[in-house]
């Protein structure tokens, strides 16, 4: 082994290790608890597996035809809407739950408003519908940075033999960019087995619910346990995503496609539908809340707060990531190590959060301190940032670093100037989706965030819980935007990266 | 309804508004006005359980804003998470909190239960009525317990006077039962009737209920014909018709069982000294109960302070006799419930 392989390794295990920390400490906290859920164990098993398989289709079936949309099209205003359909992912899932809950049915505000009758919202397809609409875009995202890697010619080639468009994407794209899609398909189903809000508002009985009575009802050691059996569900997940195989190209030229008038409205309309769904319908709801009740007290420091500490935490997390990526690409120790850090992303962040706080009490220090908080977003989060580094590290061909050592660059120059631009688009997407999820956050930022310190999404449960929803509109209107924006510069950036690859 | 802004104002410029004596009969003192309350001074950290859509935290800016030399450190959350946490920091040896205002019993009971908090002084008991009087933790304001019917689908003549008669009734149920409050509920009839009674009231309401996530939603689901009547604190319903006034949505009580039980807020001190203590008398005064009752439309407990039009007040309700911090206890009842297939 290489001195500089050792030192990927040795570093990638340092950081899986404090990743993998709080996860010990959940298994000391469990150690010794009983649960006895009887013959409700095996429903809430089925109902958390049905519904992640059920979402991560749906996810992946929305999320990869939008991604070669905004990748390869002449799509009139693509940045922006690209950057509008990554906003749902600053939406926290459960006021999207509630929105449709409040709305569809009967006697909802959808039959109060216009008289049509809609069938309710809730159950398996209703968490469905809800948790498919907030987390398409992890396979948007992490789709998107692979297409952007690809180079034309193949496809041009299965063009000029004449194979029709659909048939030659199917079989000549997609093939290219699998372990693309797999890394967001993973997201979105770790998202999944994870979330709480959601289930609960659509009366679903799943995992994360039983963690969250638990723990609500001072049974910390039960929720433990319950969370490590959440983890199994974990492991079978990340197992089935490391057998997708990458593949290895060089880099090129992006395609274009020609959508034509006809093709770019259908588009169009496609796209405003699923905002309208996943942004217009909260938003609506919240509105009606506002002309009841009127918009109460907002302080735009939370907004400030929010951006600022997801910033920080999406740097971390990509900084973090690219060892633990690159260890990945070295072989299986190093793929092993990066597994790790996926655990993180599973554990309900409650749950996450107590274990933390335990950690946090060991170093009085960092205890309530914004560092722990980072720290505990990192740990939660890590994956999303190594899922897009590694997925365009894989097919980064050796052969250029190589010409460039040869040519008489520096190691430190050679990743600068070749690896660093052809993986930035990775950089970039991972970097959004930290700060995205960190904007949406809220179990562990109650449990670790210093006194006092409130964010946009602290405030949007406070009036949420309290069944002020009124109060909730101009904050969630906020996160969408402050998103919206975060997600279109960096997309801005990835475009200047396009025009000084070609 | 008073304006927060004047609330604020009022109680930094130390105005007070008259209070009625009506509950001088009750044994509880009158309501002391903020202005004639200690100056509180040095540090002081509390942890705040909930708090109403930020109503608990305008109370607590405006005790700052009128005692400037207080330097007072809040840390908000879910009254169970603040509860874990508490416990956490007092097993590894950082507690740093002074005082424990939750939005719930229970989370206090626990905390109580864990050997943390001090007993609470006469003082702080005084303006209670005797019902309210625990060693663990002061009361701040209450919430009972209630049926939320549409009058347009259910006449209140079929509803039952007493909780353990519902199952006996043809009335579709909406219920919340990982709901907090309605554990705290489902607690306080496994206390009071035992654990054989709740197990068979749950089994015979089971088939004719609906779940949901929160105890605004089941109301919700009353007042849209989903379900005849809804079990959730008295609040929910308040506030869902200050939003929607049209809303055709009536509450009933039940006598002197777990369904009229009224649940408290409440402040347990943690740390030794008089901070806390005076900190908690103004959470006492007529100002922040007036404030609560009016803005949050919770009961008022403290100085006989006559609760708002629409708020239930407590000399009308007939709650059974328990001392809440035995709502803290919460895990047979969780048994109960899973035993009973309902949670």
């Amino acid at each position: 082994m290489s001195y500089r392989l050792a030192l990927v390794y040795g570093l990638s295990a340092l950081i899986a290790a404090a990743v993998l920390l709080p996860v010990g400490v959940l298994l000391v906290l469990g150690a010794g608890s009983e649960v006895a859920l009887g013959a409700q164990a095996l429903e809430i098993a089925l109902n958390t597996l049905l519904l992640t398989v059920l979402t991560t289709a749906a996810a992946t079936l929305i999320g990869a035809p939008l991604a070669l949309l905004t990748t390869y099209t002449d799509l009139p205003g693509r940045p922006l809407w690209t950057g509008l359909l990554a906003a749902p992912l600053a939406v926290p899932s459960y006021l999207g739950a509630f929105a449709y809950f409040a709305a569809a049915g009967p006697g909802g505000e959808i039959e109060a408003l216009t008289g049509l009758a809609t069938p309710s919202v809730d159950g398996l397809l209703g968490a469905t519908l809800v948790l498919t609409l907030y987390t398409y875009p992890f396979v948007l995202l992490s789709t998107r940075a692979g297409l952007r890697n690809l180079d034309a010619s193949t496809l041009d080639a299965a063009r000029t033999l004449g194979m029709p468009l659909w048939t030659a994407l199917l079989r000549v794209v997609l093939p290219r960019v699998k372990n693309s899609l797999a890394a967001g398909a993973l997201l979105v189903a770790l998202y999944t087995l994870s979330d709480f809000g959601t289930p609960a508002i659509m009366r679903l009985d799943t995992f994360t619910r039983a963690i969250f009575v638990e723990y609500n009802a001072f049974g910390l050691d039960r929720a433990a346990l319950l969370s490590i059996g959440l983890l199994g569900l974990v492991a079978v997940v990340l197992l089935l995503e490391w057998v997708v195989g990458s593949t290895r190209e060089r880099p090129g030229r992006t395609p274009r496609l020609h959508l034509g008038r006809g093709g770019a409205a259908a588009c169009l309309a496609a796209i405003g539908l699923l905002l309208m769904a996943a942004l217009g319908m909260p938003l609506g709801v919240f509105t009606l809340g506002v002309l009841r009740e009127g918009a109460g007290s907002f302080d735009p420091a939370m907004l400030v707060r929010s951006a600022s500490v997801s910033a920080l935490a999406a740097a971390a997390a990509v900084l973090l990531a690219l060892p633990v990526a690159y260890a990945a690409t070295q072989g299986r120790v190093g793929r092993i190590l990066e597994r790790g850090t996926y655990v993180g992303f599973g554990v309900p962040g409650i749950v996450l959060g107590t274990a933390l706080v335990v950690v946090g009490l060991r170093v009085d220090l960092l205890y309530q301190s914004i560092a722990l908080l980072a720290f505990g977003y990192v740990v939660r989060f890590l994956p999303l940032a190594v899922g897009n580094i590694r997925a365009p590290l894989e097919r980064t061909e050796q052969g250029l670093v190589s010409a460039a050592r040869s040519l008489g660059a520096s190691p430190g120059e050679a990743f600068r100037r070749v690896t660093l631009p052809l993986i930035l688009p990775g950089l970039l997407a991972a970097g959004a989706l930290v700060f995205l999820e960190v904007m949406r956050e809220l179990p562990a930022t109650l449990l670790l965030r210093p006194s006092g310190f409130e964010t946009l999404a602290t405030h949007l449960w406070e009036v949420y819980e309290a069944g002020y929803f009124g109060r909730a509109a101009v904050p969630a209107l906020l996160l969408v935007a402050v998103s919206g924006v975060a997600v279109a510069l960096m997309l801005r950036r990835e475009r200047g990266n396009d025009d000084a690859l070609t | 309804m008073m304006d927060r802004r004047t609330f604020l104002k009022g109680l930094s410029a130390l105005g007070a508004l008259g209070v009625s004596p009506a509950w001088a009969a009750s044994g509880a003192a009158e309501a002391v006005p903020a202005d004639q309350l200690p100056e509180l001074s040095g540090d002081l950290t509390v942890y705040l359980g909930r708090g109403e859509g930020g109503l608990y935290k305008q109370v607590v800016e405006a005790i700052r804003e009128r005692n400037p030399s207080l330097s007072l450190e809040v840390r908000r959350g879910s009254s169970s998470g603040l509860a874990n946490t508490l416990v956490a920091e007092s097993e590894h040896g950082g507690a740093r909190a002074d005082a424990f205002w939750s939005i719930d019993a229970s989370s206090l009971g626990h905390v109580a239960s864990e050997g943390l908090t001090r007993p609470v002084p006469a003082a702080l008991h005084e303006p209670l009525p005797e019902a309210f009087r625990f060693e663990a933790f002061a009361p701040v304001s209450g919430r009972v317990r209630s049926m939320a019917y549409n009058p347009e689908r259910v006449r209140e003549a079929d509803l039952p006077e007493r909780i353990m008669d519902l199952p006996d009734t043809d009335l579709t149920v909406g219920w919340a039962p990982s709901y907090g409050a309605f554990q705290s509920f489902l607690t306080a009839m496994r206390l009071l009737e035992g654990e054989a009674a709740t197990r068979a009231w749950l089994r015979g309401i089971q088939g004719r209920a609906r779940s949901y996530a929160g105890e605004l939603g089941a109301v919700m689901a009353a007042a849209q014909g989903e379900v005849d009547l809804a079990l959730a604190n008295h609040y929910y319903t308040l506030r869902l018709k200050e939003g929607q006034p049209e809303t055709s949505l009536e509450l009933a009580f039940t006598r002197g069982d777990a369904g009229a039980l009224v649940n408290t807020s409440g402040i347990a001190l943690l740390s030794q000294g008089a901070t806390p203590v005076d900190f908690a008398r103004y959470l006492h005064s007529g100002e922040v109960q007036r404030f609560l009752a009016e803005e949050a439309y919770e009961i008022p407990l403290a100085g006989g302070v006559e609760p708002p039009a629409g708020v239930p007040a407590l000399a009308r309700l007939e709650p059974p006799e328990l001392d809440l911090t035995r709502l803290g206890d919460l895990q047979p009842t969780l048994a109960l419930m899973r035993e009973a297939g309902v949670l």
